[in-house]
Formats: C-alpha cells, structure tokens, sequence
C-alpha cells in the first residue's frame, strides 16, 4: 500500500480522464422518497459532475456489477439432434468511483465464495479482476451498523481509496494499474499535517455511530433459538418478496434456468440471482417444500448470514448497511430482528 | 419436428376474442423478429389480427376477452365442444379484467352511460372459466410475449410449464427500482405474480395485479402495511380489485 | 487525456485449455462446461424409473472422470435443465455411468421421452462419498427405501467388486408396492454370487406377493447385528432413516457409523447456489452423504 494525497482539484481532473477512458459507475440521485429523501443508485455517469460523491447509501448494493441479477452461464447451439456449448467470460474494465468500506467488505465477502471457494467462479473472477475500485469514505447514517460488524474500514480488495482530510483527499493505492493512473496527475506525498488530520477524520467518523447490533455469541444463539417464536412474528409480517436479498451486498444465492430460443436453434443457460425467503426456495423434484412457511426460511436467511456463513468463512455474511431494512416494505429489519432475538421479549 | 431426437408436436390453434381490446393477440402478431419462428411451430387456424382464413379444425383455443353477452356465452360453448384445450389469454379472459369494474354499477345504469338512447343486451362480466372448463390461464394485462412464446413451445416440447411462484418484486429489484411504496403509492408487486419484468414499475406506475396472485401472497401483512401508511380501505380497495384478479387473495379475510 | 484499464482476459487463462476437472477443487476451471455423454441404453425399471447408461464421447474427458460411490452429478438436457442425480452405478467400469432416473420434474419428463443415441451433458462428480476404505473388515449393513436403491448401487457394486475385503453384507429393501421393487434382476446374483442377506418387504401387497409386509423397521426382526463390527449405509426419505438410524442407535451402532444421503435440488453443486442448504451446511459440498451423528445436529435436516 502506498500514502499519498491529491488536491480535490486534481481528484476531478483524475476522475473525469478515467470517465473519458472508462465505463465508469458511480453513485446518482435517481428517486425521491415519500418524505423527499434523496435515493441514490450506482449508475454509469458520463462526467464527475454527475457523480453525488456526498451521497447517503444507495438503495440496491453494487453487487449487481459483479454479480448480474441475470448472466448467461453458457448457450447451446442445435443442429438437428446434435449440439455444441458456448461459453463466454468476456467482460469489459469498468471503475466504479465512490464505494464505501461496507461494500468494499461485502466484496471481499463475496470473494471467499466466488474467488476462495471451493470451485471458483470464473463468471465472478473475469467481473472482479476487470473492476477498478475507487473507495471513499463517509459519515455513517443513523441506521448504519457496520461498526458492530467490523465493516466499517476496508483493508483491501480495492484499488484506491479515499479519505476527505479539506481540501484534499488522504489516498491509499493499492494496485499498480493505479499508480500508473496518476502518471500524469500531480499526488503528493504526505506530510505530517495530513496524516493528523486523516487520524483525526477517522476517529470523528468512527465516534459517529449511533446504531450498534450484538453479535458477540450471536451464531451459537441462531442454533438455540431456533424454535423461537421471534421468528414467527417476524414471519407473518414477511411478505415474501425476495426485496431483502435483491439489495443486500452478500446474498448471492440463485436459481439456474434454461430457456429455448423459438427458432429451436439454440437455447440459453442462465443464473438468475435468488432469495432463500421466495416460497419455492427449498422444492425439490416432486414437488415437496423444505421450507414452506415464511418464518422458516426469514429464519434461515438470518441463520445463513450469521451462523451458516460463520462456519465457513469465520465471519458473519452481514456487513451492516441496513439496505435491506429499509428496502423492506413490511418494515423488518434487521437490528430489530437480532435485538428482539437477544431480549426474547416477544410481544 | 424433432428436437433432441424427441418428436415436436405440430398444434392446431386458434384465436378467438371476446369482449377486450384484443390487445394480448397484438401481443403475440407484433414482435416481428420472432413471430416467423413462432408460427412455424404451430399451425393458426383463426387468427383475426394476423390472417382472415378460417377453419373449425383445431386443438387448442386461446380465448382472449371476458364473456358479458348471452351470444359470446353460446360462441363460447361451441368453441369449448370443438377444442381439446381452452387456454384463457389475458386478465379479461382469466378474471373479466379491467372490464369487471363494470360490476361495481346496475346493467342498467352502465347501458345508459355508455349507450344512451340506444340501448344494447349485456350480462354483468364473467371469465372464461365461469362459463366453461378451462385447462390454462394465462394472465397479464396485456399477456408477455416472451412468457406466451414459451408456453407454447413447452406446449409443443411436451412438458409442463411453471409460471414463477414469487412476486412481483423480486423483478422489480432486479430492474433497479425504487420501492413506489416508498414513494407513497399503493403497489400490488408483494402479492402479484411475477413474469411481467416489472413493466409498470419500471415506468412509475404501481403493481395492479394484472397477473393474479404470487403463490406466497401475504396479503393481511400488505394491507396493514398500507393501512399503516394512512390509506383508506375504499383506496385500497380501488387498486385491489381493478382486474379482478386478486379477489381470492383480498376476499379471504375476515 | 484519458485512462484506459487494461483488461484482464481471464479466457487466456490456462484453465481455459483443458476440461474442467471437478475432482480438483479450488482449482480455477470452466465450472460450466459439461463433458458431452451419449445414451447408449435405456432399462425400464417400472413405470417411474429407468436406468440410463451414458458415455462420454470424448476419450481424454471420459479417463478424468472418476467417482466414488455415493457422489453425484449434475445431468444437463440442453434447453430443458441440469438435475443432480446420484451416479447408480460401478466405479470401476470407465465406459459407462449409470444413472437410475425416476420421473419427477420438467428435465427428467423429457429424460424418459429419450432414446439412446441422444445427446446429453454431464457436470462432475460432486459430493461426498460412501468411506468404504473405512467399513473394510467390517459388516455392512445396507439399508433402502424406495428410490433409495439407486445411490445405494454404487456402493453395492463397490463391496462386490472387493467383496473378500468386508465380512457379512446385509441388504435391506422396502418399497410401497412390489411394483415399485427396483433392480430386482440383480438380488439373486448379489445373493448368490457374493454372499449377500438380502431381505424386502412392501407396505401394500398384491396377490401375487408372497414376501413380508410392512415398514421397513419390522426388518430389523430377522437380521442380527452386531453393533460393535457393523457400519450401516441407509438410503431413503427422510421418515424413514430417522426411523431406521433410531433403531440402529438403540441396537449399539454409533452414530458415525451410519451414513445416510440427503436429497436437496443443488443448482450448481458447488456450493454457491445456496438451494441445497440444510442448516449451515451444503448438501452438494459437505453431503450428499453424511454420518447420522453429523445430521442429527443440523437444523432442519429431517
């Protein structure tokens, strides 16, 4: 890792090359909420102005870039009873600009699945080796709690990442495809003064936390309240809908399904993303449902991100954005779900 | 036709409308890129939007249209005699559709608002399979093409076809949107079937419920929910029973 | 002035050249290229189930291609799906897989509308497996229910081919009807040529059956076991290996010494999908085939 800072002049002249060489993603204001709220997407902007770099979160997480809700596994060209496979990893480098520590850690999460694992996902490593990540840092909103799950700070899986110390950015480089970026902008080297006020900058932003969630002995309490009836108060409002996983940065569960081209000369193999609360999740051939009520699989969802994932990877799935607590029309979310857990005061 | 080394069946189909804007056969005659292909898989008999030939041998009878005649319910029968499948097309022919608002006044007073001095014979709205058997249904307001296409080609596969069990919303995610019922608007995604790839919400219109219920249809949690927003029942009531289609879903509770 | 990324061309990559070779796991590879396999017969079991024999057609992708009993893989009918199905046949035999298909979904529908000849793709192995080396010197105490032959062949074909290495072989076996009886054609060689106790029972006769009736469990009567030198391989629904594992830990077995497979519908089978998950564990990963000791503490497993 290399320290430098770059004025936030220079950082806008950087950033509107990149956009000028790139496809490049960054946040955007595309919606109002009831109360005049901004809402915030990752979207492919065309100059730095477009970009919100003061944004809140955004809505759905930048999972999709590295993840596609829909991807095609492979096609299968006929030719009358004979067939061929084709498979494609072709992705094109893109930068997404403005990514905060949370999602930077659900990448990394992500990557002890797809890249780690136990078969590697090449759909996953082309995406993930041809995304440039620029990383900014933020104030945490009231309802954010990657704190609690040591999501707060990113140590790697970027490429640069930034801290607002006034009039500049105090900058960590960690590729060398960005070094070579800044061959032509002016950095500079830091100086004492800079490395006082990024210490600083992150003590402030590290005091700002106001929501905290307790995971200490949460994944042994997952297996112990398994019965619970938390689950089913938290179930029937549970309306199914899948909103939860489709915005969470780490859920990366799907369904594979093949469809044939009319023309019967081809057929398509794709992944389409999933979530473990849609009532089909557990069906097996034959039609019989190992999860059919909507409390068990909520439960499961909970259980997978912190008891299931745990055991795999020695870290909960959760990284701590709320994205799903608040996308959730039915209002579930969940530090209400793990406190109410932890209390067991049901009502 | 043989695919795989599997024999293709070669189906005699036929369209029919009833009382709609025939907009779900517009559906199928006009994504041109595909409409050769899918025409050879099948063998048209009637199809009023595409040719003006017409024969009474066929094996499968799509209905598009809600029945509100006494003379569209005998049609009906006679179609029902002759076809080995009826597949209701659409949210008319699968719930009365948007024409099932009509039951919210007297024939009487629908007849004089709409034809004045000149008044016609008309029944309150029923779907098809009020009137007769149907053996498949498929809804949407107006009908997916692509899901249409591959009904029939599972049709002519020979293997079964499985509409999505989930609602609306997981496509609706998938397509970047924001919640609407975060934008203060009553949406039916939670409870609606997907399939449609969230055509309103992508445009800012709210889920209607064209495509009837999503298997898992949690509707006293969405109603509290809406009611919790500050919407009245008469409001709600007006989205939930625009098609008809959610009726078995918003009725059931007492 | 502008930045150009370079690009990363991940298909330039070594592991684009060869198969993929899923029994090196964490190895990078074409995870969703399958090895090209004909049909090359078909047997009729009953009016649900047939055995299909595939080959795969290329020489250098069918020497790869090793299993253990109790693995499974994943069989693609290109256009209509990928199922994962338990490979019901000898490990030994290079030539062809075996696989005991009932009829049960959209994929497998059409399976039984094929003839030999046709083309299908295959993704594999998968899973754990039977540990056979373990069971050496032993009893071994095979124990199926309904379909839950088929994976059971696999080890089956494996003691027979090292019959001299395993002490007495019981095989029990219980269907609904006789009709549902599979494999029927092979109990007399088992029995005859390799020494097996082989005893059925159906739950609802016909005329013409003359063996026991009842579940299972009322096998139990007339198979003595000693727990001590015993290892149990149960393979069924649910209900019934609970019932069955019940038993054998009231007879001594311990329950590491029963091994029972869990059936789940796997996407991927390779632990990404999420769809086969029981509690905190991935059927197509950590199972199909698990000690009782290790299901009987996963949530939801039964």
């Amino acid at each position: 890792m290399l320290y430098k800072t770059i004025s936030k002049a220079n950082f806008k002249v950087f950033i509107n090359e990149v956009i000028a060489g790139n496809v490049t993603i960054a946040p955007k204001m595309t919606d109002k909420d009831s109360e005049g709220n901004p809402v915030y997407q990752f979207q492919q902007v065309y100059a730095f102005d477009e970009i919100a770099l003061n944004y809140t979160k955004t809505y759905s997480s930048l999972k999709n870039f590295f993840l596609p809700f829909k991807e095609s596994l492979s096609t299968f060209q006929f030719d009358k009873n004979e067939w061929k496979q084709k498979i494609e990893y072709s992705i094109h480098p893109r930068v997404i600009v403005g990514v905060r520590a949370c999602d930077i850690n659900g990448l990394l999460k992500l990557d002890n699945v797809l890249m780690k694992g136990k078969y590697p996902s090449p759909y996953y490593v082309a995406r993930r080796t041809n995304t440039f990540l620029i990383g900014l840092d933020h104030e945490p909103m009231a309802d954010c709690f990657c704190q609690s799950l040591n999501s707060d700070e990113a140590l790697h899986g970027f490429d640069l990442f930034l801290t607002d110390i006034g009039d500049k950015y105090f900058m960590q480089i960690n590729s060398s495809k960005a070094f070579n970026l800044f061959k032509n902008v002016q950095i500079n080297d830091i100086e004492t003064e800079d490395e006082e006020k990024y210490i600083a900058e992150k003590k402030r932003i590290a005091s700002l936390f106001k929501t905290r969630v307790a995971i200490t002995g949460l994944s042994n309490l997952m297996d112990i309240e398994f019965e619970s009836d938390v689950w089913k108060k938290w179930g029937d409002k549970c309306l199914s809908c899948g909103t939860c996983a489709m915005v969470c940065p780490t859920c990366y569960c799907f369904t594979v399904t093949e469809s044939i081209d009319v023309s019967l000369k081809f057929a398509l193999k794709e992944k389409v993303l999933y979530s473990c609360n849609l009532v089909d999740f557990a069906e097996v051939a034959g039609g019989h449902n190992f999860r059919p009520e909507p409390a068990t699989r909520l439960k499961y969802r909970f259980y997978h991100q912190h008891r299931g994932f745990v055991e795999s990877y020695d870290e909960p799935k959760c990284v701590g954005c709320n994205r799903c607590g608040i996308a959730c029309p039915a209002g579930i979310n969940p530090i209400d779900v793990i406190h109410d857990l932890r209390m067991e005061d049901v009502k | 036709m043989e695919y795989l080394g599997i024999e293709l069946k070669k189906p005699k189909v036929s369209f029919f409308d009833f009382t709609c804007c025939e907009g779900c056969q517009l559906q199928i005659a006009n994504k041109e890129d595909t409409l050769v292909d899918f025409l050879s898989l099948v063998e048209v008999v009637n199809f009023r939007e595409i040719s003006s030939e017409k024969k009474d041998h066929y094996e499968i009878a799509f209905i598009e249209g809600a029945i509100s005649r006494q003379d569209e319910i005998e049609r009906l029968e006679k179609i029902r005699k002759q076809a080995k499948l009826v597949v209701a097309l659409g949210t008319c022919a699968c719930y009365g559709g948007v024409n099932s608002l009509k039951k919210r006044f007297s024939v009487e007073d629908v007849v004089n608002e709409v034809y004045g001095h000149n008044p016609v014979e008309t029944l309150p709205v029923k779907s098809v399979k009020e009137v007769v058997a149907v053996d498949f249904e498929i809804p949407g307001c107006p009908i997916s093409k692509a899901e249409f296409e591959s009904i029939i080609l599972h049709l002519v596969l020979g293997t079964e076809f499985r509409f999505k069990k989930y609602p609306v919303c997981v496509e609706c995610k998938q397509n970047l949107n924001h919640c609407l019922l975060d934008e203060g608007k009553i949406c039916l995604g939670p409870i609606t079937r997907a399939g449609c790839n969230a055509v309103c919400i992508n445009g800012k219109l709210p889920c209607y419920g064209c495509r009837g219920p999503a298997e898992e249809n949690n509707w006293p949690s969405l109603k509290q929910i809406l009611t919790e927003k500050g919407f009245s029942p008469e409001q709600i009531d007006e989205k939930t029973s625009f098609f008809n289609s959610l009726t078995e879903v918003t009725k059931n509770e007492s | 002035m502008s930045y150009e990324i370079p690009r990363e061309n991940i298909a330039a990559e070594p592991f684009m050249a060869g198969p993929p070779d899923f029994n090196r796991k964490s190895r990078l590879m074409q995870t969703d290229k399958v090895y090209e396999c004909m049909i090359t017969n078909i047997v009729e079991l009953t009016d649900m189930e047939k055995l299909f024999h595939l080959k795969i057609m290329d020489p250098g992708e069918s020497r790869l291609f090793t299993f253990r009993p109790g693995q499974f893989l994943m069989l693609e009918l290109p256009g209509f799906g990928e199922i994962p199905i338990s490979i019901s046949g000898s490990s030994a035999i290079r030539e062809r897989i075996g696989l005991c298909i009932r009829k049960a979904g959209k994929v497998t529908n059409m399976l039984h509308k094929a003839r030999i000849g046709t083309k299908v793709g295959v993704r594999g192995p998968f899973g754990t497996h039977f540990p056979l080396e373990r069971m050496v010197g032993h009893n071994i105490l095979l124990i199926a229910g309904g379909l839950g032959l088929a994976p059971l062949r696999a080890p089956i074909y494996w003691v027979n081919e090292h019959r001299s290495e395993y002490a007495d072989v019981a095989i029990m076996y219980g269907t609904k009807r006789p009709k549902d009886i599979l494999f029927d054609y092979q109990f007399d060689m088992w029995g005859k040529i390799y020494n097996y106790d082989i005893h059925l029972i159906v739950e609802e006769p016909d005329e013409n059956w003359k063996g026991r009736v009842g579940l299972i469990t009322e096998l139990f009567n007339e198979v003595d076991i000693d727990p001590h030198r015993t290892y149990a391989i149960v393979c069924g629904p649910p209900v019934m290996f609970k019932f069955v594992c019940n038993h054998l830990n009231q007879v001594g077995i311990p329950m590491d010494r029963m091994f029972v497979t869990l059936e789940r519908r796997m996407h991927c089978g390779m632990g990404k999908c999420c769809r086969c998950m029981v509690g905190s564990t991935f059927t197509c990963v950590d199972g199909p085939v698990m000690d009782y000791w290790t299901v009987m503490n996963l949530k939801e497993a039964i």
